[in-house]
């Protein structure tokens, strides 16, 4: 089997954990055989693949520490604007400036994470607070026509005639991204403090009294995921070459990666990417009944959270150990994924 | 002898697919004061709140009245003429002591003869009719929390650890209340942790030991008997 | 500026009871209706389309009201029962996302079905001048109907037996149920009073200006934020700062412009939360 997990060295007993994520690049890393003729397919499926990150990104917040951050769009957004408004005014390379936004990100990410921290806010306030946060945002990309181009929107120059403004190229860039979030998670999940976030979601009581520092844990996860989040918010406006206020509108953002995270299952390795790849394929079918999408997300996230609530990783799992039976150990996934927002 | 009023056969019950309490039987008569002791953990509580369906039971029958009670949800069993007091009381704090004594004659509006009858027994609740119910003191809660219960004309009054929270002296003050009510002719089973109090309130009682009724006979005897003795006051 | 104040306090008035009925809700059940700005466009909706076929306005608008009120039954009877067997953060969570689902079902067949329909209920006449300020009678009548309703409320929750019981189960629900209240069926009852209120929320609106078929989430938002800032589960804090805060958005929007009022909305919500938390933690 391929193994792509040598971005960390990691013993020989570990190399099972990655194996999931080797196979999930693989399969990925074929698509543009199949898309690669059609420049419109390939922006469909590099799309999905920056869902797919945003998504694992609020896997680590959400799913891992149960912070429920409903700003996912506006940290990306944090992310790209910075990005691009950095890159045009000191006329740095989008190289630089990514990373610089991408900080930005994280600051704020974790300031918010603080602040639940701090408060003691559960998920429903943390809910509130974010989504206050999110709006705030927004407000601020309309209200400020002179940094954000407001409803018009910016021209991305930074990106342009490199190889992120090809057809095919960009795709294994986000790929690359959407690998290394995918580790890094594995990562966070495997090492001491993954098992901290375990204990943290199961019981908070209970994490603290076992000496857990709780609030260390969270603002951890909310500090790097939103760096995830804005570095794919970047990426995805110097690939485009157009940011505008609904680039990472509430709207068109956080309640995807929410509906494509709970499909997926919360908490699961590889939930997110399943998800993303559905609703993208979904979309894509959708395409000429744009006007019933809308109704279409709502009925999935209703009958997902009244029946369907581990999401489809756990249910897949468990269907196919039930199905090889006993023989076969069954996928390293399995065994570590965990069910959903229960 | 004809049916009493309360009958329960075989009760077992608990929570998380395990039995807390186990085959209980029991039975009060109308107008009868009965008390059910035990140390912590005997299982009191379980046992008060499988009785009127705040917890479901999983054997056993329990019929008050005629009415199979298993088969009603909790709201049902309490306008049946069972009203239970919990030890933690929930009353409604953000309300008024006025407030709190109306809705214990829900769905019905409070009786003013119902009325006379509570503040006789309690008259600090008259003195402090339009203060919040969370502004009490324990001693008054525990005044409000019966209070409510008898607005609702109960046949058959449940107290689960009346005294929790009291100082020996209101513990002393809330079962002279009691022991008046049961002047008036109310019937009472009244579970407890303060032994002497209750054997002195009760015509007849049960010892809970471990979810199952170990000893059952009338106060006085338990009492004089030197198991209880023992165990439970000390001696 | 008077009139200025008068058009905020309308406004005021308006999100106080998109707030109450929301607060509500939450206060009986742990479920944050997020589809609850999209009950009141139901309403809207439905009296829009009767009125387009030549019903007469006074019926269509009460055929609005009662068709949202049957809403809020059903999915209190429905999608909410698996919620209510759920306990705390669980229960909280799973309310929220599916109304969350609710709220895009209902705006997704808005979009799909009438995607320019518009509400106008506006009210025939000039300004009436009241203490030598010039008003909209649209505004006059709206603030009216609120009044009268909101008083209404009031009365209900203080001086009725189901008003009271509905008061003891946001505050205790087992002391509710050790009543005899049967806290299912209050919350049944409210879900579908929550709805009536939002529509006649939306028919106010529809008095001074068009209500049209995406004005859902933003009156979701409106709600949300008034909600969280009079403490989350309190009538009568959700009342005041519906007043409160749209006398602050009008005055901010008229002064300083839209964004920045609606920045400071959002500022006055999140900063309740952070600030005085004792008060909204207090049934979470």
């Amino acid at each position: 089997m391929p193994d792509r997990s040598h971005t960390r060295p990691p013993r020989a007993a570990d190399l099972g954990a990655f194996a999931p994520i080797a196979l999930a690049a693989l399969v990925l890393a074929l698509v543009p055989l199949w898309a690669g003729d059609s420049r419109s397919m390939m922006t469909v499926v590099t799309t999905g693949l920056t869902f797919a990150s945003y998504a694992v990104a609020f896997n680590l917040i959400f799913g891992a520490t149960g912070q429920l951050f409903l700003c996912v769009g506006a940290l990306a957004g944090i992310g790209g604007f910075g990005s691009v408004i950095i890159s045009d005014r000191l006329g740095l390379p989008f190289l630089v400036t990514m990373p610089m936004a991408a900080l930005l990100s994280g600051l704020f990410g974790a300031a918010l994470s603080w602040v639940a921290v701090r408060r003691s806010l559960d998920t429903i306030f943390t809910g509130i607070v974010t989504l206050a946060f999110a709006l705030s945002f927004q407000s601020f990309v309309l209200g400020r026509p002179e940094l954000t181009g407001g409803e018009n929107g910016l021209q991305v120059a930074g990106g342009a005639d490199t190889l992120l403004r090809q057809p095919v190229e960009p795709y294994y860039v986000f790929l690359g991204l959407l690998v290394v979030f995918l580790v890094v998670y594995r990562v966070i999940q495997r090492s001491h403090v993954g098992w901290a976030f375990r204990a943290l979601r199961d019981d908070d009581a209970a994490a603290s009294l076992a000496g857990i520092d709780v609030a260390r844990y969270r603002i951890l996860a909310g500090w790097i995921g939103s760096m995830m989040l804005g570095l794919t918010g970047a990426l995805f406006a110097h690939y485009r070459g157009f940011v505008g206020d609904t680039t990472y509108a509430f709207g068109s953002v956080d309640v995807r990666v929410l509906v494509m995270l709970a499909f997926g299952g919360i908490g699961t390795l590889l939930g997110p990417v399943l998800g993303a790849a559905v609703f993208t394929v979904m979309d894509e079918l959708l395409v000429d009944q744009a006007q019933v999408r809308e109704l279409i997300y709502g009925v999935i996230t209703v009958i997902l959270f009244l029946s369907f609530r581990q999401g489809a990783v756990p249910a897949l799992t468990n269907a196919v150990r039930r199905l090889v039976g006993a023989d076969q150990p069954p996928p390293r996934e399995a065994s570590s994924a965990d069910t959903g927002i229960g | 002898m004809s049916e009493p009023l309360l009958a329960v056969e075989g009760l077992s019950a608990g929570y998380l697919g395990e039995d807390v309490i186990h085959d209980i039987d029991l039975t009060v008569a109308t107008g009868e004061v009965v008390c059910v002791i035990g140390s912590n953990g005997a299982g009191k509580t379980t046992m008060l709140r499988s009785m009127c369906g705040l917890l479901p039971a999983t054997a056993g029958s329990v019929r008050f009245d005629g009415v199979d009670l298993r088969r009603l949800p909790s709201h049902r069993v309490m306008r049946s003429g069972i009203v239970y007091v919990p030890a933690e009381r929930h009353l409604f704090p953000g309300m008024t002591v006025a407030e709190n004594l109306a809705l214990g004659s829900y769905p019905k509006r409070p009786d003013p003869a119902q009325l006379e009858i509570v503040y006789r027994t309690f008259p600090r609740l008259q003195e402090r009719l339009g203060q919040n119910a969370g502004t009490l003191s324990g001693g008054e809660q525990q005044m409000l929390a019966v209070g409510r219960a008898l607005m609702a004309e109960p046949s058959l009054l449940i107290l689960d650890e009346p005294t929790t929270g009291l100082a020996p002296v209101l513990a002393q003050e809330a079962y002279g209340a009691l022991s008046e009510l049961r002047e008036g002719g109310l019937t009472v089973l009244v579970a407890e942790q303060q032994v002497p109090l209750a054997l002195e309130l009760s015509d007849r009682g049960y010892v809970l030991d471990h979810g199952r009724i170990a000893l059952t006979g009338p106060s006085s005897e338990l009492a004089t008997d030197p198991e209880v003795r023992k165990a439970y006051l000390g001696i | 500026m008077v009139a200025v104040l008068i058009d905020g306090l309308v406004l005021g008035l308006q999100f106080g009871m998109l707030g109450v009925g929301l607060t509500l809700v939450y206060g009986l059940g742990g479920v944050v209706n997020l589809a609850h700005g999209q009950m009141a466009v139901v309403a809207a909706m439905v009296a829009a389309r009767l009125m387009d076929r030549g019903t007469a306005t006074a019926l269509a608008v009460a055929a609005g009201i009662l068709s949202v009120v049957a809403l809020g039954v059903v999915i209190d009877r429905t999608l909410m029962q698996p919620v209510y067997r759920e306990r705390s953060e669980h229960r909280v969570l799973l309310g929220l996302l599916l109304m969350l689902g609710v709220g895009f079902i209902i705006d997704g067949v808005l979009e799909w079905r009438y995607p320019i329909e518009a509400l106008s209920l506006r009210i025939t006449g000039g300004p009436v001048e009241v203490f030598g300020v010039a008003i909209r009678r649209g505004s006059i009548v709206a603030s009216a109907v609120i009044g009268v309703v909101g008083l209404a409320l009031i009365l209900f929750f203080r001086y009725t037996t189901f008003g009271r019981a509905t008061r003891s189960v946001i505050e205790d629900e087992e002391g509710a149920r050790l009543c005899g209240i049967n806290p299912g069926a209050v919350r049944t009852v409210i879900f579908g009073l929550s709805g009536g209120l939002a529509g006649i929320v939306a028919m106010t609106q529809a008095m001074t200006s068009p209500v049209v078929s995406t004005a859902g989430v933003g009156l979701t938002i409106f709600a949300l934020i008034v909600a969280v800032v009079g403490g989350l589960g309190s009538t009568s804090g959700a009342f005041l700062a519906g007043i409160i805060l749209g006398l602050v958005n009008t005055l901010s929007a008229f002064y300083i412009g839209t964004f920045v009022s609606s920045i400071i909305l959002l500022l006055a919500a999140a900063s309740t939360i952070l600030l005085r938390p004792e008060g909204l933690l207090r049934r979470a």
